[in-house]
C-alpha cells in the first residue's frame, strides 16, 4: 500500500510541525501583533477563530474533491479521506462557531447575528453533520459509500447558493471586519497569517491521521475472513 | 428514442400517480401534517395579534417542505416491495428517466398539498394575496422545481431504512436552507406587499438552485439509484 | 472448452469471474459458457454466492475482477428471482402494461391479454396483483418476462414456495423456450429433481467453483462417490 506509507511517514513530521507553528503562533499572537484599541484583549479570538473557519470550509472543500474521486475511481481511500475531512470540517467549524459567538457578544452585545459568513458556517455545519448521520445509517457498506459520495458533491455545490441568500437575506450588510481584513494592522496581519499556516500543518496531521484510524478499523473488520 | 423516452416516463409517472391516488394515503398524510402544521402555528402569536408575512411565508413553505419529505419517501417506497427496483435496473431504460419521472410526480403531488396550505395560510394565519395570481403560481413552481429536483436525487437515499423519514429531512432539510429563504422572502412580499428591492435577486436564487440540482441530479443519480 | 468452433456461439460467457463484498471474499475464478438451448443448473449451499452470480450474469452488479461477455442484447434477459417485481396496487394487466412501457415495447391490449391466457391468468386480468397467492404472482411475472422474447433465462430459486400447478408451469415454460433456443440458467435447490433437465452443473462451494461441466458427469461423480460408501 503506496498511500499507507505516505502516511505513516507524514503523520509525524506534520504533527510536530504543526506543534511547533502553533507554539510560534502562540508569540505573534499575544506579543508581537498589538492590543487592539477598542476591543482589547478580546480581539485575539480573532486569531483562532478565522484559522479554523478557514480550514474547516477547506475540509469541506475536501469532501467534495475525495467525494468526486470516488466515485470516479472507486478507491476506499478517497472514502475514508471523504469521512475523515467531514469529521475534521464539521469541528473545525464547530469552533469557529463558538469563537465566533464569543466575539458577537464581546463587540456587539448579542451571542448570534445574522451574519452572512456566520450563518453559511452553521448551515454548513448542519448539512455535514447530515451526512455524517447518513454515514453512520446505511449498514451496506458499498451503497453508503456511493450515497455519501453523492451527498458530498451536492452539498459543496450548494455552499455559493447558501452564501449569496445568507447575504441577501440581510440587506443591511454590517461592516463585520470590513473586506478581507482590510482594516488590519501589519502585524495583526501577519499572526493571522502564522496562525492560518500552523493550523493548515495541524489539519493536515489530523486528516491522515484519521484516514489511517478508519483504515485500520476497516482492516480489522475484516480480519476474521482473511 | 425521443417518442420511447416520453413513453417510458410517462409510464413511471402515470403508474406512481395511479397507486398513489387510489390508496390515498400517500397523499393525505402529507396535506393533513401540513395543515396541522398552519394551525398550531396560528397559536403562536396572541389573538388579535396579526400574524407577520414573513412568518405565513416561512410556515407556507415549511409544510411544503414536510410534505415535500414524505412525498418522496412515498414515491420511492413503491420500488421497494417486491423490489421492483431491480426490475427497472434490469431494464434497459436510462436511470436519469427514474429521477425525472419521481420529480414530475413529485411536483404534482406537491402542487396538490400546496393547494391544500394556501387556503389554510389565508384562513388561520389571517393573509391575504396582494398580487396577481399568475406572478404567485410562478414563483410556487419556481421554487417548487428546486424542491423537487432535491427530493427526486435523495428520496432514494434512505430507502431500506429503519428511520427513513427523519433520515431524510435530516440530510435534506439544511440543503434547502437556500431555496427556503428565497421562497420565504418572495412569499413575504406576495403576502405582504412589501418590496425589499431583491426580489428578481430571490428569484435568481431559486432559479440557480434548480439548475444546480437539476445538472447535479441528471450525473449523480445512477450513483444513488444503482447501488444494489 | 477444448472445442473453440462453438466459441462464436454463445449468449454470455464469464471468464476469470471474482467477486468480493467489502473485502469479504465471495468466490473467485468463475469461468462458464451459456450457449443457446441450453439448461444449466448453478448450485451450492447457502451462502456459496449463487444469487451474486446471477446478478453478475444479469449485469446488475459489476464483479470484482474478470470479465463477463454479453452476446445478446440485456433487454432480452428475462431475470425471475425470488422477488417479482410486481406492483401489489395495480391489477395484473396494468403491470404487464407498465412493464412493457418501460422495455419500450408497443404492445396492444389483446397481445397483453395473450401474455396473460399463457399463464393462466386471463380470468384474473382485471384483480388486483396484491391478492394474488406467491403462485399466482410468479406466474404473472413469468407473464411480465415472456413478453420480451427473451434468449437467456436468468432463474434464481423461482420455484421457491410454489403450488405444485405453477411448479409444473414453470419447468413447461422453461423446457419450451430451451426448445425455441432460449438458454436458461437455472438457480436450484431441489438439484436431484432438477438435474434431469439440466446439460450443464456449475456448483459453488467454498468460495469457488467446484465443479463445472456435462450434468451428466455430474450425476456419475454424486452417485459414483455415494455408492463407494
Amino acid at each position: 500500500m503506496r498511500d499507507s506509507q505516505l502516511i505513516n511517514t507524514g503523520i509525524p513530521a506534520l504533527a510536530v510541525l504543526g506543534g511547533l507553528a502553533l507554539a510560534a503562533a502562540q508569540y505573534f499572537i499575544w506579543i508581537y501583533a498589538p492590543v487592539e484599541a477598542t476591543m482589547g484583549v478580546l480581539q485575539k479570538i480573532f486569531y483562532f477563530h478565522l484559522p479554523l473557519a478557514w480550514w474547516g470550509l477547506i475540509s469541506f472543500f475536501m469532501v467534495f474533491c475525495a467525494s468526486l474521486l470516488f466515485l470516479i475511481t472507486r478507491r476506499s481511500v478517497m472514502d475514508r479521506l471523504a469521512q475523515a475531512a467531514a469529521e475534521t470540517g464539521l469541528l473545525f467549524s464547530g469552533l469557529a462557531l463558538a469563537t465566533g459567538s464569543l466575539w458577537a457578544k464581546a463587540a456587539w452585545n448579542t451571542w448570534w447575528t445574522w451574519d452572512p459568513r456566520l450563518s453559511t458556517t452553521l448551515i454548513m455545519w448542519f448539512i455535514y453533520a447530515g451526512y455524517l448521520v447518513l454515514r453512520q445509517s446505511i449498514d451496506n457498506p458499498q451503497k453508503m459509500r456511493a450515497l455519501s459520495a453523492v451527498l458530498g458533491i451536492v452539498a459543496f455545490l450548494n455552499v455559493p447558493l447558501v452564501f449569496l441568500s445568507a447575504r441577501m437575506w440581510r440587506s443591511i450588510h454590517p461592516a463585520v471586519f470590513g473586506s478581507g481584513g482590510g482594516g488590519l494592522e501589519p502585524e495583526m496581519m501577519t499572526a493571522v497569517m502564522v496562525s492560518i499556516a500552523a493550523w493548515g500543518l495541524l489539519t493536515a496531521a489530523i486528516l491522515l491521521f484519521r484516514v489511517r484510524q478508519l483504515h485500520i478499523k476497516d482492516r480489522i473488520k475484516t480480519l476474521y475472513v482473511f | 428514442m425521443g417518442p420511447l423516452l416520453n413513453i417510458r416516463f410517462l409510464c413511471l409517472t402515470h403508474k406512481d400517480l395511479k397507486l398513489i391516488l387510489a390508496d390515498g394515503s400517500g397523499i393525505v398524510q402529507p396535506v393533513l401534517l401540513g395543515l396541522i402544521l398552519v394551525f398550531v402555528f396560528s397559536l403562536s402569536t396572541p389573538i388579535g395579534d396579526e400574524v407577520s408575512a414573513q412568518a405565513a411565508a416561512s410556515v407556507f413553505w415549511l409544510a411544503t417542505c414536510f410534505a415535500l419529505v414524505l412525498v418522496f419517501n412515498t414515491l420511492y417506497s413503491i420500488e421497494e416491495t417486491n423490489q421492483a427496483r431491480t426490475g427497472l435496473l434490469l431494464s434497459p431504460m436510462p436511470l436519469q428517466h427514474v429521477w425525472l419521472s419521481k420529480a414530475v410526480t413529485g411536483l404534482i403531488l406537491l402542487l396538490l398539498a400546496q393547494f391544500f396550505f394556501f387556503p389554510a395560510i389565508i384562513v388561520f394565519l389571517g393573509q391575504e394575496l396582494m398580487t396577481g395570481w399568475w406572478t404567485f403560481l410562478g414563483t410556487v413552481l419556481l421554487v417548487d422545481w428546486g424542491l423537487v429536483a432535491v427530493g427526486s436525487l435523495l428520496g432514494a437515499l434512505s430507502q431500506g431504512h429503519a428511520a427513513r423519514e427523519s433520515l431524510l429531512s435530516v440530510v435534506i432539510f439544511p440543503l434547502l436552507v437556500p431555496l427556503l429563504l428565497a421562497g420565504i422572502r418572495m412569499g413575504a412580499h406576495f403576502f405582504g406587499g412589501a418590496d425589499d428591492g431583491h426580489l428578481s435577486a430571490w428569484a435568481g436564487i431559486a432559479f440557480a438552485f434548480g439548475s444546480v440540482f437539476t445538472g447535479a441530479a441528471i450525473i449523480l443519480f445512477p450513483f444513488v439509484y444503482n447501488e444494489y | 472448452m477444448n472445442n473453440s468452433s462453438h466459441d462464436h456461439d454463445f449468449i454470455l460467457r464469464l471468464e476469470g469471474v471474482t467477486h468480493f463484498f467489502d473485502q469479504r471474499l465471495v468466490f473467485k475464478n468463475v469461468n462458464l459458457v451459456v450457449e443457446p438451448g441450453s439448461i444449466l443448473l448453478v448450485a451450492g449451499p447457502n451462502g456459496a454466492g449463487k444469487t451474486t452470480l446471477m446478478n453478475i450474469m444479469s449485469g446488475l452488479i459489476p464483479p470484482s475482477a474478470g470479465m463477463v461477455e454479453h452476446r445478446a442484447s440485456r433487454d432480452k434477459y428475462a431475470f425471475l428471482g425470488h422477488h417479482t417485481f410486481i406492483y401489489n396496487g395495480l391489477s395484473a394487466l396494468d403491470n404487464l402494461r407498465f412493464w412493457s412501457g418501460i422495455y419500450g415495447l408497443r404492445l396492444t391490449e389483446h397481445e397483453h391479454l395473450q401474455l396473460l391466457d399463457m399463464v393462466g391468468l386471463k380470468a384474473f386480468a382485471h384483480e388486483k396483483a396484491g391478492n394474488f397467492s406467491r403462485g399466482m404472482s410468479q406466474r404473472l411475472s413469468l407473464a411480465r418476462v415472456l413478453m420480451l422474447k427473451p434468449v437467456l433465462f436468468l432463474l434464481d430459486e423461482p420455484a421457491t414456495g410454489l403450488d405444485p400447478a405453477s411448479r409444473d408451469l414453470l419447468r413447461e415454460v422453461i423446457s419450451a423456450g430451451a426448445g425455441d433456443g432460449a438458454a436458461i440458467v437455472w438457480v436450484s435447490h431441489t438439484l436431484k429433481e432438477d438435474l434431469d433437465m439440466a446439460d450443464r452443473v456449475l456448483l459453488l462451494e467454498g468460495k469457488k467453483q467446484a465443479f463445472y461441466g456435462l450434468a451428466r458427469d455430474y450425476r456419475n461423480q454424486l452417485y459414483g462417490t455415494s455408492l463407494e460408501h
